[in-house]
């Protein structure tokens, strides 16, 4: 689907317009549910989330602007809908907490570095099954930047952290990823 | 000059680096080869990252083609294998039977069936029959309903599985019921058992004609256009026929869902049922008491204890042990009429109940109009009403807790209007025939009586999901929480039973409802069947 299109189906969606919005679920479902699925890390809330999500849609996507591409709008309310979902599981409790500090992992080099080394299919889905284990406070804040492709600040917007804060945890969570991966590979 | 940490390596990667100190550290890299590397492992590092994050959308999104696909696989065959066993089952029973005779009057595919079955279905509606169903829902479906998902809840300790589990329940169910009831089980045009045999098991039955001449020592369960009793059944007589006459002797109980039922002979306990006319011949004899819904009533037999009616009209011309009570049109005791207790009548209009001089009423007489300013005028029944939102709202609880995104989509399905009207109508009409023709072969009784508890069930949450929709279109509400669900849902709810008192419209609005309903819940259990990301 060309822009022009895609443009159409939203403008036809914030009409009301139900199967401009079915469309939009066709196109984005597996997104949204691949977001959730990282965030929450069980199908079923991922599934509950991403009927929540579509179900809002319907009035938030009012709201839309134009300003960011769609898919990254949309991936901002999944990612908010998700937090949401965790803060409640939390009781309103943070839902990123600080995690101790991870002993000395070697900076990467481009021939040694687990991460970097990972390019077949099997050892992708082995890097997927390492961050599906990271705490959720380094989870989280990957996901957001590396699958919904968001900025620092707008991850700290998101989590309401300190924008430095965001930046720790992304760099933690990928010694950690690296750690997880050098285990496994011993 | 010093070289920079690896975390500050790594924002300048992401591209968070504020402007200045990215120029700086672009200057360091042009002459630290230790750094340069370390940032191209990092971007190595962070494009792996990216990759395999958006490998798994495609997975997910399309389950049926990934990761999901042994089970569903082995799920759908599982289902296709049982229904089709079962749809085997069926044909060759009707097949061997030579039944389309016996039930042409059921099946919706010839003229005659049409017209027979249309016929009854508008009598059945204009004679309240859906009010009585759904009343009737509210209370077994509501216990089904509480039991169903306490005990998934208990059971599964896990949300969102209670339909695969229920489905290999039944599976199991139908499996283990093939060899199950060990009884006499006679099929064919005629189906007789002849004045001088005697059978000492239970006898299935099912043919055009049903005739006990002789003796069964057991439960009689008969199939068909007409079924007779001449002779002695020992124990109950279960009848789901066009006609069913009992000038003979029943023992037991007579558990009837007949077009009509004519008992001119013996009967040692009650008669339970719904029929369009239900006849006590004068020489009938009912040891116990009668609890029916009918369009006519006749009662010119004697009848040992109580009778409760919900009838369209109802004649009493004979003997009644102990109350007559009856809620419905018309009523009329003759002369000869005698009602050994109390006599309680909610009609229409009080000119609708004759009660001749010589009648005897040994209590007292009850008889007021069921008028709709009466209800309201009664404490029982804000109270009645009280209790049923109470019991919906904490049924509408368990399924926001326990399935919360399949109480969202059978919501949001209720939004899809005509769909969900046009398939609640159908499974509406078309369940009870299936229970039917399910219920004929005898490996089929256990399902049809959990797909009559799955129909009452999924009447009852009918008004729930309409509920729970109405409330969500008129509040907006901005969040989705459990109580901002439970929240529509009450004010959903008070407004479909307040517009549900409105003389006409309200029997109208309530039947749409439960025809949506319905429909968004079994569009919605077809969807989960299938494999998809909830939506």
């Amino acid at each position: 689907m060309d822009e022009r299109d895609l443009e159409s189906v939203i403008g036809r969606a914030q009409g009301h317009d139900a199967e401009a919005l079915a469309e939009i679920h066709r196109l984005y479902a597996g997104r949204v549910f691949g977001l959730c699925k990282y965030m929450l890390d069980s199908r079923e809330s991922a599934e509950d989330a991403t009927s929540e999500v579509f179900l809002k849609l319907q009035r938030s996507i009012g709201t839309y602007d134009g300003s960011i591409p769609f898919p990254k709008w949309l991936l901002r309310v999944a990612g908010n809908q998700c937090i949401d979902a965790l803060r409640r599981r939390k009781r309103g409790r943070q839902v990123i907490v600080e995690v101790e500090d991870i002993t000395n992992v070697e900076a990467p080099s481009a021939e040694l570095s687990p991460l970097g080394a990972a390019i077949k299919t099997e050892e992708r889905a082995q890097v997927r099954d390492a961050i599906a284990r990271l705490p959720v406070s380094y989870r989280v804040p990957l996901v957001l930047r590396y699958y919904s492709e968001l900025s620092y600040d707008e991850i700290a917007q998101q989590l309401d952290l300190q924008r430095n804060h965001v930046a720790t945890l992304i760099f933690r969570a990928k010694q950690e990823l690296r750690r997880k991966l050098m285990q496994r590979s011993k | 000059m010093e070289c920079y940490s690896e975390q500050t390596c790594a924002i300048f990667v992401d591209g968070e680096l504020a402007a200045d100190e990215a120029q700086h550290l672009r200057g360091h890299l042009a002459t630290c080869q230790r750094c340069r590397k370390l940032v191209d492992a990092l971007r190595a590092e962070n494009r792996i990252l990216g990759e395999s994050l958006q490998e798994l959308p495609q997975e997910t999104s399309r389950p049926e083609a990934f990761s999901r696909w042994p089970s569903w696989v082995w799920g759908d065959l599982a289902v296709m294998g049982a229904v089709l066993a079962l749809g085997s089952i069926v044909s060759v029973w009707i097949g061997e039977l030579e039944i389309p005779g016996a039930l042409e009057w059921l099946n919706p595919f010839t003229p005659g069936g049409l017209t027979s079955l249309m016929f009854d279905v508008s009598y059945y509606f204009t004679h309240g029959g859906a009010a009585m169903l759904t009343e009737y829902a509210a209370v077994v479906g509501g216990l089904f309903l509480f039991l169903l998902l306490g005990g998934g809840a208990l059971l599964l300790g896990r949300r969102g599985r209670l339909p695969n589990t229920s489905l290999g329940l039944l599976i199991v169910l139908l499996t283990f019921s093939l060899p199950g009831f060990a009884l006499e089980h006679r099929h064919g045009e005629f189906v007789t058992v002849a004045a001088n045999e005697t059978l000492d098991d239970t006898l299935l039955a099912a043919g055009n004609t049903v005739r006990v001449e002789g003796t069964v020592n057991g439960d009689v369960l008969a199939f068909g256009r007409t079924v007779e009793v001449h002779g002695t059944v020992k124990g109950d007589l279960v009848s789901f026929a066009r006609s069913t006459v009992v000038s003979g002797t029943v023992e037991g109980s007579i558990f009837n869902f007949s077009r009509s039922l004519d008992v001119e002979g013996q009967l040692g306990h009650s008669i339970y049922g719904w029929m369009q006319s239900l006849r006590v011949d004068e020489r009938g004899h009912v040891g116990d008491g009668i609890l029916v819904g009918a369009g006519d009533v006749n009662q010119e037999g004697e009848v040992k204890r109580s009778v409760t009616i919900f009838a369209g009209s109802a004649d009493v011309s004979g003997n009644i042990g102990r109350e007559l009570t009856m809620t419905g049109g018309n009523l009329t005791l003759t002369n000869t009429a005698r009602v050994g207790s109390n006599l309680t009548a909610r009609v229409r209009h009080l000119k609708d109940v004759h009660i001749a001089e010589g009648a005897t009423i040994a209590g007292k007489r009850d008889i007021q109009e069921r008028v709709r300013k009466n209800y309201f005028a009664r404490p029982g029944f804000y109270f009645y009403q009280a209790l049923w939102l109470a019991s919906a709202m904490a049924v509408g609880w368990l399924a926001v807790v326990l399935f919360p995104g399949f109480f969202a989509a059978c919501t949001q399905a209720v939004g899809a209007g005509w769909r969900s009207l046009g398939i609640g109508v159908g499974v509406l009409a078309g369940v009870p025939v299936a229970v039917i023709v399910v219920a004929v072969t005898l490996v089929g009784l256990p399902l049809a009586f959990m797909l009559f508890a799955v129909y009452l069930a999924a009447l009852y949450l009918a008004k729930i999901w309409v509920g729970a929709f109405l409330g969500r279109v008129l509040l907006k509400p901005s969040g989705t929480t459990k109580g901002d669900w439970l929240l529509g849902l009450l004010v959903g709810l008070l407004i479909l039973t307040i517009v549900g008192f409105i003389p006409y419209l309200g029997g109208l609005v309530r039947f749409g409802v439960v025809c949506l309903g319905l429909g968004a819940f079994a569009w919605q259990l077809y969807q989960l069947s299938r494999p998809a990301v909830a939506a």
